[in-house]
């Protein structure tokens, strides 16, 4: 079941690699946001704890409500351009990332010899974490680039259930506490600076500077 | 010691009534009310327990912190009673500086924060015994000072000076991890009281102590890295350069001590190597100091001295300490740790003072001032203790401290035979020049502040109540130190004599006949007074003339005329006109009706000038060559931080 989900993750990192509306962005996010919480509540169908329930339940309530609302709240009260604006080809970037995640998989096969780890989770999640990267790297959009930040963690999260031993639950609430302040500073200054420049693009945040 | 954690939790109040309070005044109120009753609470605790508990085992179960976190040995305590000692006039004088800033309607919830933060993290400082614990206090403290630090932040000069300090705590901190990773990789243990080490260990112990010395002689100051505290002290306000002086440069002090617990015996030539850098240390110290016009800069260079003074002190317990002598240990160790109290009170005192008159005067520099004492009687007064006492002139506190060192150079001659007289010899002519140069230092700001008549117009000179009893209780301290030194040196020896010197009770200390000291220092006071009385009696009897200072019997005299700080100090300045980087700019009025002249003198920092400076512009240089890759676009940096850790991934793959 893990392994599904974790196929589905991936699928669903394709899609956000050739879309190019920012709607499509906030819509993959809540997916993700409900796989990740599907991924966590299933092993505890058999032996069920309410205090189990903590982590996901917070993670549903934020990745999933909070967060996207507060994207598209910005997007409509900035009256964001509803496209992105790459710098690469969807092609190209579609190929880079299967690439990536050629070499992540190889990777994390090779490694799950010499190491106790699940293969599938933890190669999605490492992908995540690279296309994230690669989204902030080849997108102009401010907000784009929150986007791809949470795809980033939502990767971190996978990540953490691959190799559950080794991370606490606290960590994982602690990462959510911070992913929530950034997106929320986020929101704050791309809200601060709408009135001084007019465009929402990286290129012009060097302007900023004193 | 339970209640000693009480007493830091109420200090930890006043920063919650800071925040709470909406009101400035309430909240500065509340606040310093706050942290004085916590640190008298504190210091009675630990006051207490130094002097009359047995110290073996101090356990405490406060908030269920666990009990190897902190240490209550006799080291710590010491250090905790010279912290809150200080800390007491000091947070009351705050309550008066504040209140100035109050009056101008500037924000000072920040500055209030920051200071208590500084007080709390310094005594934990001193009491940690879990290495991680005291890195996290040690850089709460740099932090915390800094932020206090950049009151003024306006100000280009007070972003530069304090630049200077962040850069040399970040410095400290990064040795420290370094030496405490490597004692903790050695003895497999994280507290304080596990950490020993003996001189068999070869290298390591010697890169253990080097790093030690640089890295707390950062923070102290001693001469080669002493650049940051003529910086650092003149812009901070004088609430956060008092402490500084006063205590944290000692927090390096302690760390030294503290190496010694866990290294020991030392090797003869480390002590030699310490003994010698503070002689540089506190002979250059006062000379640069001489060559100031800053009050505050003077002060700092002054601290410099005084860290030279303790480390002298330390430098001789180290060769006692490879000689195994434990006369020599108990002399020089007791006299550097009397001494760290010592210029802990006069220094905050002087700085305080220095606060005061910059308050009023509204100018820092000596040259300006004048005829303080025809404002100010009992104000001068007291800074005159002050200015006594570090000079070392008896009968105040400074000379006491000093005389234990001077016993440790003559016993060091007498135990040890073979050519260590003449070195001892040598040692004291040097410790007894810097008393000399101390002595000029502070016979010119006391002359030329305080004595003749007005440089610069005063408009009024006011001294609070609250200054006057923070000013008051330092000198109070110093004078009772001076004239009844027996319970100090009594403290001294059973903290020397519970781990740090092997057990011995005939101390070689307590067998200075202080009693003697007390009674010539009492017969000096009442010479003195009586011929104060007498004066006084005379003067009633025939009157007594008044005319303009350094008058000479010139009657047309202008206050421009007087004899200044430069032209006292010119002298014992040119002679070491390279060292000291002495630049004098002098235009001599020519012809019989001459139309203008200038004088101008400046001193540099050999340090600062020659070595400092031009290594920085290196760097800056090789810097900028990789220039080109500076991109205002935050993605190309995301792109670079992608490329590294793929490339370190890849390594790591392919290492296994």
């Amino acid at each position: 079941m893990q392994n599904v989900l974790s196929i589905l993750f991936c699928l669903s990192l394709f899609y956000l690699s050739v879309t190019s509306r920012v709607k499509a962005y906030v819509t993959i996010l809540r997916f993700q946001g409900l796989l990740l919480t599907v991924l966590l509540v299933f092993p505890f169908i058999h032996h069920f704890s309410i205090f189990a329930l903590i982590l996901p339940a917070t993670l549903f309530i934020v990745k999933v409500i909070v967060i996207p609302r507060y994207i598209n709240k910005i997007i409509l009260d900035l009256d964001i351009k509803r496209v992105i604006e790459p710098t690469i080809q969807p092609f190209t970037f579609l190929l880079l990332v299967i690439f990536s995640m050629v070499v992540v998989f190889v990777a994390s096969n090779i490694l799950s010899k010499s190491a106790d780890i699940e293969t599938i989770p933890f190669a999605s999640g490492f992908t995540a974490i690279v296309v994230g990267i690669f989204v902030i790297i080849f997108r102009k959009k401010l907000i784009i680039h929150v986007a791809g930040f949470l795809v980033l963690e939502n990767g971190i999260f996978l990540f953490g259930t691959a190799v559950a031993s080794e991370l606490p639950m606290m960590i994982e609430l602690g990462t959510l506490l911070d992913i929530f302040v950034v997106v929320f500073l986020m929101g704050i200054a791309i809200n601060k600076i709408s009135s001084t420049l007019a465009g929402f693009d990286v290129t012009v945040l060097g302007r900023l500077k004193d | 010691m339970d209640l000693l954690f009480y007493a830091l939790t109420i200090q930890i109040f006043s920063i919650i009534a800071i925040a709470i309070l909406q009101d400035n005044r309430k909240a500065s109120i509340a606040a310093h009310l706050l942290l004085i009753t916590g640190l008298i609470l504190g210091f009675a605790v630990s006051f207490s327990t130094l002097v009359f508990s047995n110290l073996s085992s101090q356990s405490f179960s406060a908030f269920g912190i666990p009990n190897e976190l902190f240490r209550f040995d006799a080291l710590g305590l010491f250090f905790l009673c010279i912290v809150q000692l200080v800390a007491i006039p000091t947070t009351i004088y705050s309550y008066s500086y504040l209140k100035h800033y109050l009056d101008e309607g500037k924000s000072i919830r920040s500055n209030l924060v920051f200071y208590a933060i500084l007080l709390i993290s310094t005594q934990m400082v001193v009491i940690a015994n879990h290495a991680v614990l005291f890195l996290v206090c040690w850089e709460m403290m740099s932090t915390s000072a800094y932020l206090g630090m950049v009151f003024e932040k306006e100000k280009r000069e007070v972003q530069k000076g304090a630049f200077y300090y962040l850069v040399i705590s970040h410095v400290v901190v990064f040795l420290l991890y370094i030496f405490f990773f490597l004692l903790h990789h050695q003895t497999n243990s994280w507290l304080f009281s596990d950490f020993h080490i003996s001189p068999e260990s070869g290298n390591l112990f010697i890169a253990l102590y080097i790093l030690s010395l640089i890295a707390f002689g950062m923070k102290a100051g001693f001469m080669p890295f002493h650049f940051w505290l003529p910086r650092a002290h003149p812009i901070a306000p004088t609430v956060f350069s008092a402490f500084l002086s006063g205590i944290i440069i000692k927090s390096g002090i302690y760390g030294i001590l503290r190496t010694f617990q866990f290294l020991n015996p030392t090797p003869e030539w480390l002590g030699w190597l310490v003994l010698v850098v503070s002689m540089i240390s506190a002979i250059f110290g006062v000379w640069y100091a001489l060559a100031q016009h800053d009050i505050k800069k003077l002060l700092a260079y002054h601290s410099v001295e005084n860290i030279g003074i303790i480390g002298i002190g330390i430098g001789i317990g180290f060769i006692g300490s490879a000689y195994q002598s434990i006369p020599i240990q108990m002399l020089g160790f007791g006299g550097a740790l009397l001494h760290t109290l010592n210029h802990a009170i006069f220094k905050s005192l002087l700085f305080i003072g220095s606060g005061v008159i910059y308050k009023n005067l509204g100018t820092r520099n000596i040259e300006l001032m004048g005829g303080i004492v025809h404002r100010g009687k009992y104000f001068v007064m007291l800074f005159l203790i002050g200015s006594i006492a570090i000079s070392g002139i008896p009968p105040f506190n400074g000379f006491i401290s000093e005389f234990i060192i001077y016993n440790g150079f003559f016993t060091t001659a007498k135990e040890l035979k073979n050519y260590y007289p003449l070195l001892m010899l040598i040692s004291a002519v040097g410790l007894a020049f810097v008393g000399g140069l101390a002595v000029a230092c502070f016979t010119k700001i006391n002359s030329i502040m305080f004595l003749g008549s007005e440089r610069k117009e005063v408009k009024h000179f006011h001294v609070s109540i609250y200054e006057y009893l923070s000013l008051g209780i330092f000198a109070l301290l110093c004078v009772v130190i001076g004239f009844y030194p027996q319970p100090f040196i009594g403290i001294v020896n059973k903290v020397l004599n519970h781990g740090f010197v092997p057990g011995n009770s005939a101390s070689e200390l307590l067998k200075i006949n202080w009693f003697f000291i007390s009674l010539i220092f009492m017969t000096v006071l009442s010479g003195v007074l009586l011929f104060y009385f007498w004066k006084s009696i005379v003067q009633k009897k025939y009157g007594s003339r008044v005319s303009a200072a350094w008058g000479c019997g010139y009657g047309g005299l202008t206050p421009r005329m007087q004899y200044t700080a430069s032209s006292y100090a010119d002298e014992l300045n040119e002679i070491s006109q390279t060292v000291l980087v002495y630049h004098k700019k002098m235009k001599v009025p020519e012809g019989v009706f001459p139309i203008e002249g200038a004088f101008e003198s400046h001193s540099d920092d050999l340090v600062d000038s020659k070595i400092l400076l031009p290594i920085f512009r290196n760097i800056s240089s090789l810097i900028c060559r990789i220039n080109f890759l500076s991109y205002t676009d935050i993605r190309y940096y995301i792109a670079f931080i992608l490329i590294i850790i793929s490339i370190y991934s890849l390594i790591a793959f392919l290492w296994n």
